[in-house]
């Protein structure tokens, strides 16, 4: 008896000493003690006036003013002030900046500054100035995202035209920058000038390819952003070439149909009137032929969709009629975008960032053994065959005198 | 002291534990190192052949044990071909179980201490996967099988969902083309694949613990089968993702395709904790039969208990596993360690069993 009870407040002891050992707590960080950053733009080095009155006072170490970080914190306080309808002016989130080369030494300096100390588990975008890509190559620059263990690799790149920093303002006191721009990302099925995201993963393996890609251009005016065109970034250099607008970078998610969604607007060629096509799905099959040296491919783009717009109203010829002219409008504007583009990289710019590469490597995988060490060379003398074919499957909720008179 | 009725495992408990220990490392390393092999996108018919390979191996491991039921390896060694020629090969079988423990041990630590819990010393994580790992394995064959049969169906169920969910990255242009560049790049990739399914020699061991010793080919059949299907699915996903470029400059392709994407809506938006969970059981079950194994060995070999033997080498485990350096030291000591699987069981078994059915037919 006694034996048993003494046992069993040994148990129970354990027990507890076992609870006190198993939190689990062995290297805890408190998360209002720490700062966590959601968003980095980086550009070209341009010391900040804070920091260069911390310097002056002797804030100092050996660097080379390479590129300014800006590092986007959340203020959870102040986000938790507006949510309860509090006058808060406070803005949600608040941007450190950093200028310095090494981007770990950058982030590692921010906790000189300020008592939470930044940690990456939730980074979202990243966003690199113009003026910093072109002249550096971006596999270095964004060397530390790739290897380090708290950022994921499923955080987006952007580029921007402008100074990156900028995209990371906002003028509305309720929105977190960098969550709008990975918002914004997400509108693929609203229209078709937006690339499918690129994550630091998918990146990753573009840069082991080789091969030349293109990054979502966002820019920033007075604290509105806007996504507009495409970066292009060469293979060979990793370095940025030069941009895609708007208008060309439709013709580039028509040419790879990786559009969910959008519109192709056109005018009547009879009355010079606007119709507008609201896509509904798009596809697009691009083949790749060999015959001795020379290589073409020939792009078939099929698309359904619906007529939205229709300023035309009275006097247009029966409904099929019309709607065959309509549609062939509608291509027409498509091959032309198509054809803008493939001037602009193939041509100009003298690369593959429209995948055709990637089908020459599945369709003839022995060529393309013999031409990827250059192919966006070999690329310029390929010819690309076109063929579009939209076809208007409903005008609306509205029948059209002019449609429907047949 | 084998032999007694309770320690006795069932047909199914076999299978498990054969699978339980087939998976562990090469989960999260085999999608890159094969693919730095292989090159082209047909890693996964690499996968399939080096599978078999193994399958291959284990049947004929499988064959020669049952030639003598109730005995393990280091038992019946000796009637094969002597005394002390026997002992010696025991005694590097046991060296190769003790080493592959110890290099699950530090895998598993450098895993965690990356992912997930940085800045925890990582003697404190090795101890208490040693401490509840001795835990089992004093209990003997019966009680780490039924601890396997909890952790196999916990990891399927996990690794389902994770794999489906990551299907939303997944691009089928990554995987092709089929056999694009012939079929050479292919076979340059079945060492790295058949080293991943190293696991099939504790049918060596297993088959005298078996209540039907008869259906130890239909155990390796069937436990090597359900890993080659685990390792198609996860290097299929892995390639289709991150593309067979991308694969060969990451050093854990497995835990980055779950680290690639998010999921909002879910109870959670991030797998990649459970991917690890399940790979840390993996590594845990791996880590516990070799140790067993190391043991019944020694144990085996100089006819004593086996509990001294797994107290006593419970530190040195802990000291060879903290011999890497880095994590190059780290792979290589798995190659090291693949290299010698080959050596010790990729003809060794055949021989004894040849000389064995010699033997037989003299008598």
């Amino acid at each position: 008896m006694n034996c048993t009870s003494y046992s069993r407040s040994l148990l129970i002891s354990l027990i507890f000493l076992g609870i006190l050992f198993l939190t689990g707590c062995w290297s805890s960080n408190e998360i209002d003690k720490l700062s966590v950053y959601v968003g980095v733009a980086l550009d070209t080095g341009k010391v900040t006036d804070i920091e260069n009155k911390l310097e002056e006072q002797g804030g100092r170490y050996p660097k080379k003013d390479l590129m300014t970080s800006t590092i986007q914190i959340l203020t959870p306080q102040a986000a938790g002030a507006a949510n309860k309808g509090g006058q808060s002016k406070q803005k949600p989130y608040a941007n450190i900046s950093e200028t310095g080369d090494s981007l770990f030494e950058m982030i590692r300096e921010v906790s000189l500054r300020t008592d939470k100390p930044l940690i990456g588990h939730h980074l979202k975008v990243v966003v690199i100035g113009d003026d910093l890509a072109r002249n550096n190559n971006i596999e270095h620059l964004l060397d530390f995202f790739f290897r380090d263990n708290d950022i994921r690799p499923s955080c987006l790149v952007f580029m921007s035209s402008g100074r990156a920093i900028e995209t990371l303002k906002s003028k509305s006191p309720d929105d977190v920058p960098a969550f709008k721009i990975a918002g914004i990302a997400d509108n693929q099925y609203r229209i078709s000038k937006i690339l499918p995201p690129m994550s630091l993963g998918k990146l990753k393996g573009e840069m082991q390819s080789g091969s030349s890609f293109l990054l979502q251009n966002v820019i920033s005016a007075n604290g509105e952003m806007k996504f507009a065109g495409a970066a292009v970034i060469q293979g060979k250099t990793k370095k940025l070439l030069g941009f895609l607008d708007e208008q060309q970078l439709n013709g580039v998610i028509w040419l790879t149909g990786k559009g969910k969604g959008g519109l192709v607007k056109s005018f009547d060629e009879m009355m010079g009137r606007l119709i507008t096509y609201e896509i509904k799905s798009m596809k697009s099959t691009i083949h790749a032929y060999v015959d001795g040296n020379d290589i073409s491919f020939r792009a078939v783009i099929k698309s359904e969709g619906r007529l939205i717009e229709n300023w035309t109203a009275k006097g247009a010829p029966s409904k099929n009629k019309f709607l065959r002219r309509a549609e062939k409008a509608f291509e027409q504007e498509v091959e032309q975008m198509i054809d803008e583009v493939l001037k602009k990289t193939q041509k100009d710019m003298g690369v593959d960032v429209l995948g055709f590469g990637n089908r020459l490597r599945i369709e003839h995988p022995n060529t393309w053994e013999k031409v990827k060490r250059d192919w966006d060379k070999t690329f310029r003398e390929a010819t690309v065959k076109l063929e579009v074919k939209l076809s208007i499957e409903d005008y609306g909720a509205i029948i059209d005198s002019s449609i429907a008179a047949d | 002291m084998i032999s007694t009725p309770k320690d006795r495992i069932t047909t199914p408990q076999s299978a498990v534990i054969l699978i339980n220990y087939v998976l562990g490392t090469g989960i999260l390393t085999l999608p890159r190192t094969a693919a730095q092999a292989v090159k082209t996108p047909d890693v996964w018919i690499s996968v399939i052949i080096g599978g078999l390979l193994a399958m291959l191996a284990g049947i004929i491991m499988a064959k020669l044990s049952e030639r003598y039921p109730e005995k393990t390896f280091y038992q019946y060694s000796r009637d094969i071909i002597g005394k002390w020629c026997g002992g010696f090969i025991s005694l590097l079988i046991i060296c190769y179980f003790f080493m592959a423990s110890a290099f699950q041990v530090r895998s598993m630590t450098a895993v965690t201490d990356f992912f997930l819990l940085e800045g925890t010393p990582s003697s404190a994580i090795i101890l208490c996967f040693m401490w509840v790992s001795l835990f089992v394995t004093v209990g003997g064959i019966n009680p780490i099988a039924r601890l396997f049969e909890i952790i196999f169906p916990i990891t399927i169920i996990i690794f389902i969902v994770i794999a489906s969910l990551s299907l939303r990255i997944f691009e089928v242009d990554h995987l092709r083309p089929v056999l694009g560049l012939g079929i050479m790049p292919v076979l340059k990739g079945v060492k790295a694949t058949t080293l991943a399914f190293a696991g099939p020699e504790i049918m060596l061991l297993l088959l005298a613990f078996m209540k039907h010793p008869n259906k130890g080919v239909k155990v390796v059949v069937v436990g090597i089968g359900v890993t080659i299907v685990f390792y198609l699915v996860t290097i299929i996903l892995v390639i289709g993702a991150l593309s067979i470029e991308g694969v060969q400059a990451i050093t854990w392709p497995t835990i980055d395709l779950m680290r690639s994407f998010e999921i909002e809506g879910l109870l959670f938006e991030r797998f990649e904790s459970l991917l690890l969970t399940i790979w840390i059981m993996q590594m845990f079950a791996s880590y516990t039969i070799t140790f067993y194994g190391a043991a019944l060995g020694l144990a085996q070999l100089f006819n004593k208990n086996i509990h001294p033997f797994l107290y006593g080498l419970l530190p040195i485990i802990f000291i060879v596993s903290m011999i890497p350096k880095n994590v190059n030291d780290l792979f290589k000591f798995g190659d090291f360690i693949g290299n010698s699987a080959i050596y010790l069981f990729g003809g060794l078994p055949l021989l004894f069993l040849i000389i064995s059915g010699l033997k037989e037919r003299k008598a």
